[in-house]
């Protein structure tokens, strides 16, 4: 998956497990940029009585770098508290919630947002200001779960009424949504499986079709829409996308107290809080870091990943495709040097003059963030493949709510890049093959913020 | 990591925390005062909240890290190391 569970440690954590990063121009308002964080994944959606919810112990961080050198010069932040209206009720709700302020609601949600200015510099990154950053806004409600037609009958209005407008220009939204991600989990996992290519796996079975588990699963998403002028190093809204100033590096954290004493029912924390999880680009920590390696990198900072460079540059994955799929990608198989093509694409952004009209190059200091081209518009006609399928509105130019990044880096690590980097290089023929094969509903996404869909109500969510 | 003697240890600890906090951890803050012997405390007595807490980070160099709030400090302090572990069931390191 994106990160869904992505490392032993936090696989234990959903809570505070960074599940996808998104971070693009905002289609329908190309003047701000929206950076949506995901956490709490795989929900099923009849999780009750104490339905899913952010953690209030947990520390929501959104990073941006501004200047290319992997450190954040703005930081926002989230805090949630729980509150219940009736502490005497097993129920999550008494009746039907129809508004935020129902009394019927029982146990709710609401959250602060803070930012942190930072001139960073030097090699570490600063988190002593982490928790003590600028309200921005505080005691703003989160929608409830959607539970069902009796509790929740009209869960897009309660969603609406949950988007809070801080100064600024800024939009808030934190809570359910349908999930956005999509891939054969069932497959992936089963030593590399794509249905479709059953008969060309060195254990064949015959042909299936891909199958979407994450389709009916929700995940909590926080969500933030900023102005350009706001995020940008010297406050400009660009149009030349060949400009370093238009470039921002962009990835998630999740910190918990150093200490926690369990004290009977009570748990006592203390100590500043320390990262237990990150996300940047898709499938890093997943798919790139070995096991051994991937808590580890969970707690440490994109300018810290130089140690992490190697297994970029030598992707497990791509070693393991002509052995799983074995006759299927000599050219792959035969090609030993240095990924330079993924280091491009996962570490240090495209440089200019490898994709025309496009760059989101921040320096050579290799680092795992998303990397979003703000003068690039949003795309009239998106394409789901991104840059590789000719629209640099998407990802690896950040990354939009219905990007199809399992294809894209799955062609990317089976070698449909390297010619970037290498002309000489020519692509398996399966590379064409290699594919998600997979295009999610309607019901995923929307056009407005926050873009990710109306979640599934519990009810009707597995429908028999 | 700072690095600082026992003096500064117990004024910045005590001027961080304060008595309420210090009397989250008995044993610790007595040993910490220089006081003999440490008294187990009733394990289910109520705690307040954000307590201090300390911990041996390495035996070896004498190092106890302490809590406060969001605030970490790590001290070299030998003799309470020792009073620690003793309190602790464990044996002293030479």
């Amino acid at each position: 998956m994106s990160s869904h569970r992505e490392a032993p440690s936090i696989s234990l954590d959903p809570a505070a497990d960074s599940a996808d990063v998104y971070a693009f121009v905002s289609p329908d308002d190309p003047t701000t940029v929206t950076i949506i964080s995901n956490y709490v994944p795989l929900q099923a959606p009849p999780g009750g009585p104490n339905f899913f919810e952010f953690g209030d112990d947990v520390l929501y961080s959104l990073f941006i770098d501004n200047d290319g050198d992997a450190l954040p010069e703005i930081t926002y932040q989230f805090r949630f508290g729980t509150t219940y209206q009736n502490p005497d009720t097993f129920l999550y709700n008494t009746g039907p919630i129809t508004s935020l302020t129902s009394t019927s609601w029982n146990k709710r949600q609401h959250y602060s947002v803070s930012v942190i200015h930072s001139k960073s510099k030097g090699k570490k990154q600063d988190h002593s200001h982490d928790g003590k950053g600028t309200v921005l806004g505080k005691q703003l409600a989160c929608p409830p779960c959607n539970v069902g037609p009796r509790s929740t009958p009209n869960y897009p209005a309660l969603a609406a009424a949950a988007v809070h407008t801080l100064p600024g220009g800024i939009s808030v939204f934190a809570d359910q949504r349908n999930d956005g991600f999509f891939v054969d989990l069932g497959a992936i996992f089963d030593l590399g499986d794509i249905r479709e290519l059953n008969t060309l796996h060195l254990i064949p079975s015959p042909t299936g079709t891909s199958v979407d588990p994450l389709k009916s699963m929700n995940i909590h998403t926080i969500a933030i829409k900023v102005p350009i002028s706001m995020l940008t190093k010297d406050g400009s809204v660009p149009t030349d996308p060949s400009q370093a100033v238009a470039v921002l590096g962009i990835w998630a954290g999740a910190s918990r107290r150093k200490v926690y004493v369990q004290e009977g029912h009570k748990k006592q924390k203390s100590g500043p809080w320390t990262q237990v999880s990150r996300l940047g680009n898709p499938l890093f920590n997943e798919v790139i870091v070995p096991i051994g390696d991937k808590d580890r990198w969970n707690v440490v900072d994109p300018i810290d990943d130089k140690g992490f460079a190697k297994y970029v540059k030598q992707p497990e994955l791509a070693k393991l495709l002509p052995v799983l799929y074995p006759g299927h990608f000599p050219n792959l198989a035969a090609f030993t040097a240095d990924r330079a093509d993924l280091e491009a694409i996962l570490l240090t952004g495209i440089p200019s003059g490898i994709v025309p009209g496009f760059q989101n190059f921040t320096s050579s200091k290799p680092a795992d963030m998303l990397r979003l081209n703000v003068a690039i518009p949003p795309a009239s006609n998106p394409n789901a493949l991104g840059v590789v399928g000719g629209d640099l509105a998407g990802f690896p130019n950040g990354r939009r709510v219905f990007d199809d990044v399992v294809s894209i880096e799955l062609k990317a690590v089976a070698g449909a890049t390297i010619p970037l980097v290498a002309p000489s290089f020519t692509p398996d023929a399966a590379v064409g093959a290699v594919s998600s094969y997979l295009t999610p509903g309607n019901d995923r996404y929307q056009s407005t913020f926050p873009y990710l869909g109306q979640p599934h109500d519990g009810y009707d969510t597995p429908s028999s | 990591m700072e690095r600082l003697n026992r003096r500064s240890f117990m004024k910045i600890a005590g001027a961080a925390t304060g008595a309420a906090a210090l009397a989250a951890a008995p044993p610790i803050a007595k040993a910490a005062m220089g006081e003999e012997g440490a008294e187990r405390t009733h394990p289910t007595a109520s705690v307040p909240e954000e307590p201090l807490v300390a911990y041996v980070r390495d035996a070896a160099r004498g190092e106890v890290t302490v809590t406060s709030g969001t605030a970490e400090h790590t001290y070299r302090d030998r003799v309470l190391v020792q009073r620690l572990l003793r309190a602790a069931g464990r044996k002293g390191v030479s």
